[in-house]
């Protein structure tokens, strides 16, 4: 794959626009993909990773990728230049099975590096719209600088079919910040979409969505309309390389997209 | 009347096997450890071992395989695929539990992508079976409902005479017939009985073992602190086993020139799930021996229909602190389910 663009979204996190280079790599990968679908996105000589694609599964044309710089992978693809080729294997995995949620109320619950693959399921309802019910975005960082895709978040608070709730963590505002201070779950109880006929999708980190399925169940959202994606560490993508399980589910295969009912029956210790 | 190999034709068969284009492997004790190695005459092997050291899944998934060779020349990636190796190979003397941990493999290596590394070597081996009439303390494949004569995995299984000069023929597979029917000539009808198959008592009742491992009370159970807390998460027990099968990648090279590789891990390690954000699953040992067991005797026969261990006792035969599956499985089976 190509880098035909690359943009900064918070410190140390990277966005890449990727083009297939291969026409009929591009065409499966267009028979194939669906929103939160992921990938290997490898460097040669450094080894590859796993993320989500962030794109829509509307909008095939390219792949955008989004990652936080940590290891000797996200490096290599954080130093990457336009016009350098990375690989990518995928997509793997299930989906959000968006056609369920056709005309039902959706809320996106996310916290930090894990709006990309919130952002790919938003992207693919906002893109036809006319599909879903009242559309409630909320999104949390640790800081104001930490918050990603900032142009869109400015893009979506315009739009009048999205309710955008944004927050930070305590002490993580900036002066002129104008949007809540306060943690993940605090802030979608305050929030309180209405449970009925609505979806609720959270992705974040592992104990924001222990938290935040507290604040849900208290909101009275049922555990089977509340979908997340687990995205384990994993190296084949195909069931085989034995470390994405979660007692007897494979992320790589069964997930990475659940339901809370189904994580609800994975034992608890080894998510 | 039987059919049998007297033990000195046996190398008359390995030099016809290795004329027909096949490579020889079988039990070889080196220095320090024993395995499965090629060989080129019968006087090489080591009938002798109770099983060696090093599982024949080597053999089929080895420790380090390259995966794909890269090269970058400015803004041009030139790739290329490694291929199985397609070679013709003869397997002398497996013993019943590593044959048996091929066959438990197949399914994981087939489901979704078709490990054509795997299955290549597979289709192009012939497993010759020795039943085994002597066994160790740490021997538990009766534990497992396999047996000393089991014949899963096996294309031809060859029994011991009872007077030591020689084995009963028996052909399992078309693979099998064919690599009999190579040596045919050599082999005489006899009665000669076979030797008794060696005594290897049950350690541990393993439906009782399953029951509590089914049972989603005891995934937090403190019987996991408690039994792994000698574990120092070395990973001999899954490096040596002949079912267990979890890889890594690796790239070996440059930023220009470098090989792909595939190499064994093992869940015992803590790096293995460790996500790149410091969170990790299982970020104890009790944790890691915990899906080792459990994914051994839980999820895999969950998915697959078979138990992922063949009763070879090589994790507690080698441990270097003394406790292995045995040990787990006989202090589970005195648990209540």
């Amino acid at each position: 794959m190509k880098i035909v663009a690359s943009r900064n979204e918070a410190p140390g996190v990277k966005t890449l626009k990727l083009e297939f280079q291969d026409p009929a790599d591009h065409e499966l990968f267009k028979q194939n993909y669906r929103t939160g679908m992921f990938g290997l996105y490898g460097v040669y000589g450094e080894g590859e990773s796993t993320f989500c694609v962030a794109s829509p599964e509307t909008r095939k044309e390219y792949i955008e990728c989004t990652f936080r710089r940590s290891g000797r992978v996200t490096s290599a693809l954080a130093n990457s230049d336009i016009g350098d080729l990375i690989t990518f294997r995928g997509p793997y995995g299930n989906r959000f099975p968006l056609e369920e949620f056709y005309g039902k109320n959706l809320v996106f619950i996310s916290g930090g590096i894990a709006l990309p693959p919130t952002r790919s399921v938003i992207w693919s309802c906002l893109d036809q719209r006319e599909k879903f019910g009242k559309i409630t975005i909320v999104y949390g960082a640790r800081s104001v600088a930490d918050l990603v895709y900032k142009h869109e978040l400015e893009e979506w608070e315009k739009r009048d079919d999205v309710d955008l709730v944004l927050t930070v963590d305590p002490g993580g505002e900036s002066p002129d910040w104008k949007h809540k201070v306060g943690f993940v779950p605090t802030i979608l109880e305050e929030a309180a979409p209405s449970p009925g006929n609505c979806i609720a999708v959270l992705c974040g980190p592992p104990i924001m969505i222990k938290f935040t399925l507290i604040s849900l169940k208290k909101l009275g959202f049922e555990e089977q309309n509340v979908y997340t994606t687990l995205e384990n560490r994993m190296k084949c993508g195909v069931g085989k390389c034995g470390r994405c399980n979660v007692g007897s589910v494979y992320i790589c295969k069964e997930g990475p997209v659940f339901t809370a009912a189904e994580v609800s029956k994975m034992p608890q210790a080894d998510l | 009347m039987t059919r049998i190999l007297s033990s000195d034709k046996l190398d008359n068969c390995v030099a016809r096997w290795r004329k027909a284009g096949n490579k020889v492997f079988g039990p070889v004790k080196k220095e320090t450890t024993s395995s499965y190695a090629a060989v080129e005459s019968a006087a090489e092997f080591d009938l002798g071992l109770i099983l060696p050291d090093r599982s024949v899944k080597e053999l089929f998934f080895p420790q380090t395989e390259p995966m794909m060779r890269y090269s970058i020349k400015k803004q041009a990636i030139d790739t290329e695929d490694f291929q199985p190796p397609i070679e013709k190979r003869i397997i002398f003397g497996v013993r019943p539990c590593d044959a048996s941990g091929l066959a438990i493999d197949d399914p994981l290596f087939g489901w979704d992508y078709k490990d054509d590394f795997w299955f290549k070597r597979r289709n192009n081996s012939v497993i010759i079976t020795i039943a085994c009439t002597k066994s160790d303390d740490f021997c538990m494949c009766t534990s497992l409902k396999l047996a000393p004569d089991s014949t899963k995995g096996a294309d031809v299984m060859l029994r011991p005479l009872q007077n030591g000069k020689g084995w009963q023929v028996e052909e399992l597979t078309d693979r099998g017939r064919e690599a009999v029917k190579e040596i045919a000539d050599l082999l005489q009808d006899s009665a000669e009985p076979t030797a008794p198959n060696a005594m290897v008592p049950e350690k541990f009742n393993l439906d009782a073992c399953v029951a509590w491992l089914r049972n989603p009370e005891n995934f937090e159970s403190s019987f996991w602190k408690e039994i792994s807390m000698r574990c120092i998460g070395c990973g001999s027990c899954t490096f040596l086993c002949p079912t267990c099968h979890c890889f890594d990648f690796q790239d070996e090279g440059d930023t220009y020139n470098g090989i792909r590789r595939k190499n064994w891990d093992s869940c015992s390690f803590a790096l293995f799930t460790m996500h790149t954000s410091g969170h990790n699953p299982r970020s104890t040992q009790s944790a890691r021996w915990r899906q080792r067991i459990m994914h051994k005797f839980n999820y895999f026969p969950g998915k697959f229909n078979v138990n992922s261990c063949s009763g070879c006792g090589r994790c507690s035969r080698q441990c270097p602190v003394d406790m292995g599956i045995t040990e787990t499985l006989q202090a589970i089976s005195t648990l209540q389910p």
